[in-house]
């Protein structure tokens, strides 16, 4: 009888103690965020980080707005902190690196930076840390026997060398998204370079284009993109009718014949009917 | 005797571990409910703003409710009623690809506050005989070149703009209807009541903050006046594509400049030149005249069949009145 | 001036009897019960109508059509009569020119309770276009209001200077107004020769604002693309069509207030004879037009044209559509051949047939057509693929017409029917005539 009291006292101690943890464990922050974190360099332009963060709330993905993000720069087993940022109401945070030499690469020329969260109530702590080596794409124009070129070349900054064998794309600015120019794939020689003919007959306001030569999510290097400003579009001509008399214009540009017209007509007939009220009056008037 | 004190004190312990199990279970469950209304307590009480109404009352604002004006002029500043320089915005819709998902539709009754019973993006049930093909037709307004609705207006309520897009001022329109007469696509709509808009009015007299512009049509909708499709002006001046288009799983929706020779439906970025050429492109009811800016590209190679549309085909419902 | 105590004892307006207050009250009823009825529909907004999208335009603007074509009633008989100088007009034409002038008075009003936004009404004016057919009727229809009134006006001057003596001493008040309306007419000279120079400009006049009107109406359906619409015979049609529903409803007008008024002296047998044959004139052309609208597209078959066809002949509309052409048209015609058929009670039945005939053809110009439009009516509530007034839109428009009558009331009631003074002049002639050849 002793014997089934503790077995018994014990199961029950166990089961107690296993619920109880379980129950804080229920206590704890339910939704898991993931960072997705891009480095972006524009050549002759902007670095940032083009930082999105989701959750899987109720078994949908979400995009986690308002939350508070640290920027660390890792060296050497240490985290300095750079910067902190803020997600908008779409869940993405646009950081930007005033210069690349405020922040330091290790050994091997690569740069490591890690993004976290705290985490709060709802939320669980999350972190993403990317490295990327410092490369450029240096592009310009070329035109040879009245064929335009795209020529870009690829290089390492940190040892001044040509990268060969890696994608590079052309694309041509556009309003809503960018028109791919030529392949979508063009991998880089031996010496770094892409040659990309550019078609003809794109048009341009007053004929100006601008191309972006793009290295796309690399897991080097980052995103990279280099512009090349060329003047080479077809200008574009307004075709619109807004200008002219039309039937669907504006009052103050009304097709002259309506104008001219109706108005006569107007005036002609409500002259007349002046004049017959003129004769009301003077019929009043005449006595005799 | 001593037998007896250790068997109660053991009926003690085994009383006491008993009560503390229930405890801590019902403790557990409490907990779990506890959390569960915290949640739903924490959705509705997030954090409040305060904001002035147009008429300087304060009101305070549950700050999700607010959305925020990027003001980043990343467009040169126009007049309303001549648009956008340099621009001459089409859309080529893919017939080939239409399976009647109706993302469209849901996207812009949503984006637009539509609280009527007619929705403004319509996908209509094709046969031209019944020997012909059946077939998906998405339908916006068609944005005219030879618009015949601007033509009829007598007060000049809807207009036509140098970048193509036709517009109404709901502040001017004496809903003569004539403009409804006017359009051989059917693609006009008229607040017969109140829109019943709520809240909603509120918050969009916020947003776009002083007064209402033809570039937020909806928004709000006004009581006898006229609406439609206005290939969204208020977002594609921020460089970002209408809703309809964005909504569309299948790509169906193209939309782009035409002066740029360029279209994208988000995923495939096109020379529409090229695009009409390839697919052959072509206009609803060219032999009217009306020039429409809305292109179709002819439903062949079908990647669907016509049938898998039918289950969401609603002939008699074009807005969810359920939200 | 002369004695015209015989004339003016027959022709000089009377009190209303206990019949004329009875349908006076009545008619202000009507009026009433429309007011309320449009006052809701202000309020709510004109979901209290059956209009919907597709059935964007109903009874509101069918009923306008009718009146701006029955306005048509003094162009056609007083100017064209008067050109073809038929002189059997002259006792008709002032109840002509009291129709034409309720009736575009209140085509003014008709047209602004089928707008959205009546408050905006000044935006027509401030804004307008000129590109917009809208924009030529709002011109055309204030410009026939006055032209018309002018033509009723001027005629009266003699009549009300008769009417200020003869009333001086029974009804003081009454004659105060007619002596102001006068405007000091004493049959002078110089007064007659501006009077009747100006009755010749305005009866040359009233004819190209007349057509005008009618063609301008007309245009506002034909410059449509909708099938029915698209016309190039609506201009004519409406002209022809306007012709109709004036002379029909001139006809009823003359048989009521001669009854009322024991006018048999005045408006004789000879007159329902000469407008009968009027009448039959105008059907006849009606019924070409008709003709070339129904029946000749049926050859071409082109789809649209062929599905509008078949829901007014076989469909839909096709009991009403019968009983337009064949009660509205056909029996008018037959009947009105018949010398019999002319004589003052089948006149005036046939002339309730007409004018009827005539509301209900303006309603199947409007609704129809809008019923099937290119696109399939789709994803919308199944009775928008129907139309049939509301009661609302029946009061408002019952109401419309109460008033139309309402003011020809008024007018009967104050203004001599049938012009004394011209009826005396003609009888001076007569006389004179007669005294000459024997």
């Amino acid at each position: 009888m002793k014997n089934q009291f503790t077995i018994h006292h014990f199961f029950l101690v166990l089961l107690s103690l296993l619920l109880y943890t379980s129950s804080f464990a229920q206590k704890v922050k339910q939704n898991k965020v993931r960072l997705k974190v891009q480095y972006v360099k524009i050549v002759d332009g902007e670095i940032y980080f083009d930082i999105k963060a989701t959750a899987k709330i109720k078994k949908k993905n979400v995009r986690v707005s308002d939350i508070n993000l640290t920027i660390y720069n890792k060296l050497n087993d240490e985290k300095i902190k750079i910067g902190k940022t803020t997600t908008n109401k779409n869940g993405e945070s646009k950081f930007i690196l005033k210069n690349l030499n405020l922040i330091q690469p290790d050994s091997t020329n690569t740069y490591s930076i890690l993004i976290s969260f705290k985490g709060n109530n709802t939320l669980k702590k999350a972190s993403k840390s990317i490295r990327f080596k410092n490369a450029n794409i240096i592009a310009k124009l070329v035109t040879k026997d009245s064929i335009n070129y795209i020529i870009a070349k690829l290089i390492d900054e940190s040892t001044n060398t040509p990268i060969s064998g890696v994608s590079l794309g052309v694309r041509l600015q556009r309003l809503f998204k960018p028109l791919i120019i030529g392949k979508e794939f063009n991998n880089t020689d031996k010496n770094g370079t892409i040659i990309v003919p550019i078609e003809k007959g794109l048009p341009g306001v007053d004929g100006n284009l601008i191309f972006e030569v793009v290295l796309n999510e690399s897991e080097e290097f980052g995103t990279i993109i280099a512009m090349v400003e060329a003047p080479i579009g077809t200008p574009i001509v307004d075709e619109s009718s807004f200008d002219e008399r039309t039937m669907w214009s504006p009052r103050n540009k009304t097709p002259l014949f309506l104008l001219i017209f109706p108005n006569l007509l107007i005036f002609g007939i409500w002259g007349l009917i002046i004049y017959l009220i003129t004769n009301l009056f003077k019929i009043s008037k005449s006595k005799i | 005797m001593k037998n007896n004190k250790t068997t109660s004190r053991r009926k003690f312990l085994d009383k006491g571990l008993k009560i503390s199990l229930t405890t801590v279970i019902s403790g557990l469950g409490i907990t779990k409910l506890a959390s569960k209304l915290n949640a739903q307590a924490d959705e509705k009480t997030d954090v409040k703003m305060e904001l002035m109404t147009t008429d300087g009352t304060i009101i305070q604002v549950g700050s999700s409710e607010v959305m925020e004006m990027d003001n980043s002029k990343k467009h040169k500043e126009y007049n309303v009623r001549e648009g956008m320089p340099n621009r001459k915005f089409v859309m080529v819709i893919d017939l080939a690809k239409c399976k009647n998902a109706l993302k469209c539709q849901n996207a812009c009754n949503k984006h637009h506050y539509i609280t009527g019973n007619h929705a403004w993006l319509k996908v209509y049930k094709m046969q031209e005989d019944a020997d012909t093909a059946p077939y998906w037709m998405p339908t916006t307004c068609m944005h005219c070149d030879h618009p015949a609705c601007v033509t009829v207006c007598p007060v000049d309520a809807t207009f036509k703009r140098r970048d193509g897009l036709v517009l109404i001022d709901n502040e001017r329109c004496i809903g003569c209807r004539f403009c409804m007469a006017a359009c051989p696509y059917s693609t006009r709509v008229f607040n017969w009541s109140e829109p019943n808009q709520d809240e909603i009015t509120m918050l969009m007299e916020m947003e776009h903050q002083t007064h209402n512009s033809a570039e937020f049509a909806g928004l709000p909708s006004i009581k006898g006046t006229v609406d439609k499709c206005d290939f969204c002006p208020h977002t594609i001046k921020e460089n970002i594509l209408p809703h309809c288009v964005t909504a569309c799983p299948n790509g169906v929706f193209y939309f782009g400049d035409k002066y740029e020779d360029t279209v994208t439906n988000g995923e495939e970025t096109l020379r529409l030149s090229q695009l009409l050429i390839d697919k052959h492109g072509y206009r609803l009811m060219e032999g009217l005249g009306t020039k429409p800016s809305v292109f179709y590209l002819p439903p062949v190679d079908r990647l669907v069949d016509f049938k898998e549309g039918l289950e969401s085909f609603t002939d008699f419902k074009s807005v969810d009145k359920s939200e | 001036m002369k004695n015209y105590d015989i004339l003016l004892n027959d022709l000089a307006p009377q009190k209303f009897g206990k019949k004329g207050v009875i349908w006076t009250i009545s008619l202000i009823v009507l009026i009433i019960l429309g007011i309320i009825a449009y006052i809701d529909q202000i309020i709510k907004g004109q979901v209290v109508t059956n209009m919907n999208d597709y059935a964007l335009w109903g009874v509101y603007i069918s009923n306008f059509v009718f009146f701006v074509a029955t306005s048509f009633v003094s162009t056609i008989t007083v100017a064209v009569l008067r050109l073809t100088n038929n002189s059997w007009r002259t006792p008709i034409v002032r109840i002509a020119e009291i129709i034409s002038v309720a009736a575009i008075i209140m085509a003014g009003l008709t047209i602004t309770i089928d707008m959205g936004r009546p408050d905006r009404l000044l935006n027509l004016f401030i804004y307008g276009r000129m590109q917009s057919p809208i924009t030529w009727d709002v011109i055309i229809i204030p410009t026939y209001v006055v032209v018309s009134l002018l033509l009723l006006y001027f005629p009266l001057l003699p009549d009300f200077g008769l009417l200020n003596k003869y009333y001086k001493e029974k009804q003081p008040k009454l004659s105060k107004w007619y002596e102001k309306l006068s405007l000091n007419w004493t049959g002078s000279d110089a007064q007659k020769t501006i009077q009747l120079k100006s009755i010749h400009i305005i009866a040359i006049l009233i004819i190209p604002v007349g057509f005008m009107l009618q063609t301008i109406d007309a245009w506002l359906f034909s410059t449509l693309f909708r099938v029915g619409w698209d016309s190039t015979n609506l201009g004519a049609y409406f002209i022809s069509g306007a012709s109709v529903a004036g002379v029909g409803a001139l006809v009823c007008a003359v048989y009521v207030l001669q009854k009322v008024y024991k006018l048999e002296n005045y408006i004789t047998d000879f007159h329902f004879d000469k407008l009968g044959k009027f009448l039959v004139l105008t059907c006849l052309i009606y019924l070409y037009f008709n003709l070339n609208e129904y029946l000749i597209p049926q050859l071409t078959s082109k789809k649209e044209a062929t599905t509008h066809i078949n829901v007014l002949m076989t469909g839909e509309f096709a009991p009403l559509f019968w009983f337009v052409i064949i009660g509205g048209l056909i029996i008018p015609i037959i009947v009105l051949l018949f010398k019999k058929g002319r004589k003052p009670l089948p006149m005036f039945l046939i002339g309730l047939l007409v004018v009827i005939g005539s509301w209900w053809k303006r309603y199947l110009i409007v609704t129809p057509t809008l019923l099937h439009p290119f696109l399939p009516i789709q994803g919308v509530p199944e009775e928008w693929r129907h139309y049939f007034p509301s009661i609302h839109e029946w009061l408002i428009t019952i109401a419309t017409l109460a008033m139309a009558l309402l003011i020809i009331t008024l007018l009967v009631r104050y203004l001599p029917i049938i012009p004394i003074q011209r009826t005396a002049d003609e009888q001076e002639e007569l006389k004179i005539n007669k005294s000459t050849k024997s």
